[in-house]
């Protein structure tokens, strides 16, 4: 990157002082310090705490002096190779085949509607989010109608001449996965629409005036060109999948399908004293999360040095 | 709107009532609330070890008094009620909304009240003294802890006259806190089996001398639930590998009922809901589920139009016959918070709702039943406000003092660690 700071340390090239411009990030970090880092501590707090002897409630100790580490021995020995192993595996294969669906899905939708749709494209775009005004909670519940035995998938079903009816709610995966990939999917399809949308229709009429048919052309120009655009979606899903404990709660139920959130929530919500436990699986899972998000990050920065040079 | 019992009765008048109510209890049940943040922040205690007070935990066959301290005294008899408006601190939907505008105009203020998703945010948001509400329903197997970690304070009973003329002798003077030096009674539930008939063989449970085996059925695969509560849930599988009080429950038991509680997930395919008596059972979703007495009173209202509600059974297995099972029952309470600003006004609400009128109103809604000497099975039966068939899931004064009925006390955090461990593993499913 050139540095170009002619006139001083005082003044950027625009001549405007060094400030003013990070002066504008200073509400966005404002936010981030109270909604994020100060939760984020309460977390470690709670962690680390100590149990109050008469209410039996974790206390959180404020004072990293005092932080008492071996809640975090028992959860990793719980996660890998303990009692969570199985749940551990199950959350992140849960959350990978349902954004593999969830680009197999939205990949032909966003590049329909930011390339074919024509003059109608904002109209689709609208049908596409317009169901998802409407809470993600009461979705799910409207699944649970549509599923449930005498619901209406079944009775669809027993229209078509079906004599036996699946039990869609007794603890399928796949039931779980469909409505991770339901609840999520419009969040995947609209940072890939607006990739798709920013290619430049004259470097597709480049590569077919150089030769290459349409198959080559999505190959070698439009899928590189929207390769941050996938990455930048599966990031947005990926990070609440992995948080998500009310999708398997709501469609199944079934130890089979539960999540490490539902565990997390088990631990927090359920018990009285346990809380440390669930307060440190959410820093392991954050922890696991944030390493999806730096690839990501480091991903996005190496293409965009690679566009500059 | 609130949905009396008898406006129901009728079938062709029954409709599926699939509303805010619902959303709510659902809602409430995962969570979506989010936790008081600040009471986390305000909750920065003293370090050190600290001894654990000793817990004064009752049962009904050795009941005790609540300690009472110097510096936590009931207020005076004969003080005139604050001004409102009255601040109630309750479960979600645990209060009928048609009982609030008539509280309101006896009392002559108005009510407000929050609602808390679990009992330990309530204890929590409580504890944090940031907050201050005139009264909170706790359940009777806190009590001991609330009125040692001073959250609560004492109740002046001349407020009360309807606490010892209306309420049950066996609650009036309850167990956990004899005397009622803390508490009145709000209402009471025993945990049993719901099935449909027409789904589930009765004769799978009437009569059996062990009624929670049937959860371990395989004829019931795919069909049957039970809650995600894991203290019920525990508790549950020590009952029916024949463990009599799961309080005193050994590490050995534990492991064992932690072990019959994975077997059910291949066995029978369990499922873990907390909607699935009241919702799951009428929707056709589970043939059989654990269930709070009061869930089951209160499912009538979920059946869908075509659906045939007296198919609806109930079973508490401490009462049935020929069962040797112990069972749950319980009871919960009306507690005033230590930092109350309007404690008159709440000792007057706590009358009211004593009152029989008032709490058979309420009971309407909220399905949970007052122990009121005079709202017996038989008065509840023929006045319709329960059918026949569901008798068993009404409580009697009786059934507290029975041998098999089991009281659950609060689980110091030892023990519910194992509980915990127990209920990771056998949700788990790995």
């Amino acid at each position: 990157m050139p540095t170009n700071l002619a006139s001083g340390a005082e003044y950027d090239t625009v001549g405007q002082k060094r400030w003013v411009w990070p002066g504008f990030a200073l509400p966005g970090v404002v936010w981030l310090c109270l909604l994020f880092i100060v939760p984020f501590y309460a977390i470690f707090a709670v962690a680390m705490g100590r149990i109050d002897p008469i209410l039996s409630r974790p206390v959180p100790e404020w004072n990293p002096v005092y932080w008492d580490p071996t809640v975090f021995a028992r959860v990793f020995g719980d996660l890998f190779g303990g009692q969570l192993s199985g749940i551990a595996m199950r959350t992140i294969g849960y959350v990978f085949v349902a954004s593999a669906l969830c680009v197999i899905i939205g990949y032909p939708v966003a590049y329909f509607v930011s390339r074919k749709a024509g003059r109608y494209r904002w109209l689709w775009l609208l049908l596409i989010l317009a169901p998802f005004w409407i809470n993600y909670l009461m979705r799910m519940m409207s699944w649970v109608n549509l599923l449930s035995p005498d619901g209406q998938v079944n009775q669809a079903l027993g229209s078509f001449g079906m004599a036996s009816f699946p039990d869609w709610l007794a603890g399928h995966h796949f039931v779980v996965i469909l409505g991770l990939v339901y609840g999520y999917i419009p969040f995947f399809i609209l940072p890939l629409f607006a990739a798709l949308d920013r290619i430049d229709d004259a470097t597709l009429e480049a590569s077919r005036d150089l030769g290459a048919n349409n198959l080559q052309t999505f190959w070698r120009v439009t899928w590189p060109l929207s390769r941050n655009g996938v990455l930048g979606g599966l990031v947005i899903i990926m990070l609440p999948m992995f948080g998500d404990y009310y999708t398997p709660n709501l469609l199944s139920g079934s130890p089979r399908t539960r999540m490490l959130g539902n565990t997390i929530d088990q631990f927090i919500n359920q018990t009285t004293s346990q809380g440390a436990i669930g307060a440190a699986l959410t820093i392991v899972l954050m922890a696991f999360v944030a390493g999806l998000m730096i690839y990501y990050l480091v991903t996005i920065n190496r293409a965009t040095e690679e566009a500059r040079s | 709107m609130a949905y009396h019992p008898r406006e129901n009765w009728n079938p062709s008048r029954r409709r599926r009532i699939y509303t805010r109510r619902d959303f709510l209890q659902r809602a409430a049940v995962l969570g979506i609330a989010i936790p008081a943040f600040p009471s986390i922040l305000a909750a920065c205690a003293d370090r050190g070890a600290g001894e654990g007070a000793a817990l004064a935990i009752g049962t009904p066959s050795s009941p005790v008094q609540q300690p009472l301290f110097d510096d936590n005294q009931a207020i005076e008899s004969g003080l005139e009620p604050e001004t409102g408006p009255l601040r109630i601190y309750n479960w979600a939907d645990y209060l009928s909304p048609d009982i609030i505008p008539v509280a309101s105009e006896a009392l002559g203020v108005e009510i407000e009240i929050t609602t808390f998703f679990n009992e330990e945010e309530a204890i929590s948001r409580l504890s944090s003294g940031e907050v201050s509400y005139d009264l909170w329903f706790p359940t009777s197997q806190r009590v001991a802890v609330a009125v040692a970690g001073q959250l609560i304070q004492p109740i002046n009973h001349d407020y009360i006259p309807n606490l010892s003329t209306n309420v049950w002798p066996q609650l009036a003077d309850p167990y956990y806190d004899q005397g009622s030096r803390y508490t009145v009674p709000y209402v009471t539930y025993s945990t049993g089996i719901a099935w449909r008939n027409d789904m589930a063989d009765s004769g799978d449970i009437e009569g059996q001398e062990n009624p929670w085996d049937v959860f371990w059925n395989p004829k019931y695969s795919g069909q049957l639930g039970l809650y995600d509560s894991f203290t019920d849930t525990i508790a549950l599988a020590l009952l029916r590998n024949g463990v009599t009080d799961p309080s005193q429950a050994t590490e050995a038991e534990l492991d064992a009922a932690g072990d019959a509680l994975v077997e059910l997930i291949d066995l029978v395919g369990v499922r873990y809901t907390i909607d699935g008596a009241y919702v799951g059972i009428p929707e056709g979703r589970f043939a059989l589920h654990h269930a709070w007495s009061g869930d089951l009173v209160n499912s009538q209202y979920y059946w869908p139009e075509d659906g045939d509600y007296t198919v609806t059974r109930y079973l508490w297995p401490a009462s049935a016959e020929g069962s040797t099972s112990a069972a749950p029952i319980s009871s919960d309470t009306m507690a005033i918070p230590i930092n109350a600003e309007r404690p008159v006004l709440a000792h007057q609400f706590m009358n009211f709702l004593l009152d029989e009128t008032n709490s058979l109103d309420n009971f309407g809604w909220v399905g949970y039943q007052p122990p009121q000497n005079s709202l017996t099975p038989d008065y509840l039966i023929e006045n319709e406000w329960v059918a026949d068939f569901l008798r068993p899931a009404l409580v009697t004064p009786e059934d507290f003092e029975r041998d098999n009925a089991w009281v659950q006390g609060p689980l110091d955090a030892e023990t519910e660690a194992l509980w915990s461990d127990q209920w990771t593993r056998a949700t788990s499913g790995a």
